[in-house]
């Protein structure tokens, strides 16, 4: 091979870009299929719209106004179309309730990167602990470190989150006082809305440890990640229970294949076998999971924003449910069906890539 | 493991014995159904003793002190109750011993009904394939398509208050049967490729004689386990909704709406024992059933098994 052929194997992609844009093509059917469901939900929900907005106390002519102005009047499936087509341009109107006056579009830029970061950190910890906890376990099946890792990993997915985290305040907080309550940063600090490189203004990530590292402030970084530790712990544990479960069972089954043994019989190293052949082909079912449970991480972080009072797209979705801020719930509850079946996308790239035999 | 191999071949001609016989090997999964059975036990125990009624009205007014801590803790361990009482002075033990209850009840519809209505369609999905396959598993790709909580979350918004659990049962039927219909439409379409399937059909068997003698059967066995893992979730997921207030209606001794009460008026006071005992009586539970499911997808898989052999 000369070095123009070795730079070209350099520069091709991993995953044809055909293989991508199928993959996205196929989104289209089933997004469409989720604001269907979205739609019919929100109008078999009880409570009038007009009522939320203008209060008990409106007159009849006011609520009927009311409703002639949010498109209540117009026939059902005129209203459907004209709700598929703003699902399709992101728009879902004005708040009525919780934060009223704003755009639900503005509502939600402001709180997806709350939860994502937390998301984040939770399926980092998750990745970095489960997956080495899981060959060990594998590697060293039915030894005290074999058993101590399933039945910890067990004990971590059995253990509810609004459990766990009320707890973890309990002893960090309440008791020792070395954690914070709530919140995401001392209530002293203020951060700006945007930050400069080489000169230009730039808006925020909305991630408030990635924000306070690019402002270069380090007593807000440190408050962040202060504030956001508890509840990171709280999801990374869960998340490392099932990575390192799935993990386990894909790694026991891989090291009983044949390729394995042949691998070994030529004489490799058992260090070079596990990692080289065991673990990339024990990665390719792990990886769908982390597809899947990120589906669980966002459920999760639903109840830790609510134990922990952070005001993401969790805690937004549980109070807007209560107050019947209906197009708050349908674009959050969008938004995060959208956030969910593209991690799949992703993971379905990652997966193909892993095993080639897929793409065909 | 260390079964003897000989007793493992004898047992191996009985279709469902090594299943058995794994099962019962595996100390994990005995640990589990011991769980599940002693909690059924004390479901049972508070059904039959306590009333609900007295359980769910406030006791504030009375002799007996609100918010005491467990009779065995503290510096003057006055009260008599064993998990203390709670802000209304109601009895937490008494609460959280019903909660069982409460959770198990509605555990095993959640579960029966997704399962039951989950089976039917992957089965019918499987044996009709074609467009019948198309419009009833895209349905299902729709409802996967969502973050769990999140549809169960946006489902409860449609019933009226008044229902209480059962409006979280619902919703959580509708997150969880598609699961099932596509674990059952896996196996069913594994067994359909079988000849005897094409041979009854031959001898004159109808579509509906097909599908539950010979395909239902054949598919028992993912179903049970699936069945058994999400009973564990179904708790925590019912749990869950209460806790945010979209489940158990007040006053009601379920474990979420104890924890969700119990966080609010005792995180804070550092009253530890308001959510203490409901949620270590919740895990305990799911950890229970997650032993247990462990141990039949163990039991279950033969690959697994030739590979402990």
């Amino acid at each position: 091979m000369n070095w123009t052929q070795s730079l070209f194997r350099l520069v091709e992609p991993v995953v044809p870009p055909r293989f991508v844009i199928k993959r996205l093509l196929l989104l289209i059917p089933v997004l469409f299929g989720v604001a269907s469901v979205v739609f019919a939900i929100l109008h078999l929900a009880p409570g009038d719209p007009a009522i939320v907005i203008a209060g008990q106390r409106a007159s009849a002519e006011q609520l009927e106004q009311i409703r002639v102005e949010l498109g209540l009047r117009r026939p059902l499936w005129e209203q459907y179309l004209s709700f598929l087509w703003d699902a399709a341009r992101f728009d879902f109107g004005q708040s009525y309730s919780i934060s009223r006056g704003n755009s639900v579009r503005s509502v939600i830029s402001d709180r997806v990167p709350i939860t994502l970061e937390l998301a984040i950190y939770g399926q980092a910890a998750g990745i970095l602990l489960g997956l080495p906890l899981g060959i060990i376990s594998a590697v060293k099946q039915d030894s005290l470190t074999d058993h101590v890792t399933r039945i910890g990993a067990l004990t971590g997915i059995s253990v509810p989150i609004f459990w766990s985290g009320p707890l973890l305040i309990l002893l960090f907080s309440t008791y020792l006082d070395v954690f914070p309550t709530s919140g995401r940063i001392k209530s002293t600090l203020f951060l700006p809305e945007t930050w400069t490189l080489f000169g230009r203004e730039l808006p925020l990530t909305g991630m408030i440890t990635l924000d306070t590292i690019l402002l270069g402030n380090t007593e807000a970084f440190l408050s962040a990640a202060h504030h956001l530790f508890l509840p990171a712990v709280v999801i990374g544990v869960y998340s490392t229970a099932l990575i390192s479960r799935m993990m386990r069972s894909s790694m026991l089954e891989v090291i009983r294949q044949d390729y394995i043994r042949t691998a070994r019989a030529k004489g490799q190293g058992a260090k070079i076998t596990l990692m080289k052949h065991g673990f990339r082909n024990a990665l390719i079912p792990v990886v769908t999971v982390i597809g899947i449970q990120f589906g669980t991480l966002l459920s999760g972080a639903v109840l830790t924003e609510t134990v922990f009072g952070i005001n993401g797209m969790g805690l937004t979705i549980v109070t807007a449910i209560g107050v019947s801020d209906y197009p708050v719930v349908q674009g959050t509850v969008l938004t995060f069906a959208l956030l969910f079946t593209l991690v799949n996308v992703f993971v379905d790239v990652t997966y193909s890539y892993l095993d080639p035999r897929i793409q065909q | 493991m260390s079964t003897d191999t000989e007793t493992r071949g004898t047992l191996g001609r009985l279709r469902a014995s090594p299943f058995l016989a794994d099962l019962l090997t595996n100390r994990l999964a005995v640990v589990g159904l011991t769980i599940i059975l002693s909690m059924a036990a004390v479901a049972i125990y508070a059904r039959v003793t306590y009333d609900l009624g007295a359980l769910a009205s406030s006791q504030l007014g009375t002799e007996i002190v609100d918010r005491a801590p467990p009779g065995w803790f503290g510096p003057t361990p006055a009260n008599q109750q064993l998990f203390g009482t709670d802000t209304a002075a109601r009895d937490i033990y008494k609460r959280t011993l019903y909660g069982a209850w409460l959770a198990l009840k509605f555990g095993t519809i959640t579960v029966g009904t997704s399962t039951t209505v989950g089976v039917g369609l992957g089965i019918i999905a499987a044996y009709y394939g074609d467009v019948t396959d198309n419009v009833i598993m895209r349905t299902m790709d729709v409802l996967l398509a969502f973050p769990p909580l999140l549809l169960a979350l946006a489902l409860v918004a449609i019933f009226p208050r008044e229902l209480g659990l059962w409006r979280a049962v619902v919703a959580l039927v509708l997150v969880y049967t598609p699961r099932f219909a596509r674990v059952v439409r896996g196996a069913a379409l594994k067994v359909l490729e079988d000849e005897y399937v094409d041979a009854t059909v031959a001898l004159g068997a109808t579509d509906p004689r097909v599908l539950v003698r010979h395909i239902l059967p054949n598919t028992l066995a993912p179903i049970t386990v699936q069945s058994t893992l999400n009973f564990g979730l179904a708790i925590i997921d019912l749990a869950a909704l209460s806790f945010l207030g979209f489940g158990a209606q007040a006053g009601s001794p379920s474990w979420g709406l104890m924890l969700s009460r119990g966080v609010e008026n005792g995180l804070l006071t550092g009253e530890w024992w308001l959510y203490f005992f409901p949620g270590l009586f919740l895990a305990i539970t799911v950890l229970g059933f997650n032993l247990l499911g462990d141990g039949m997808r163990d039991a279950l898989d033969p690959r697994m098994r030739d590979a402990i052999d």
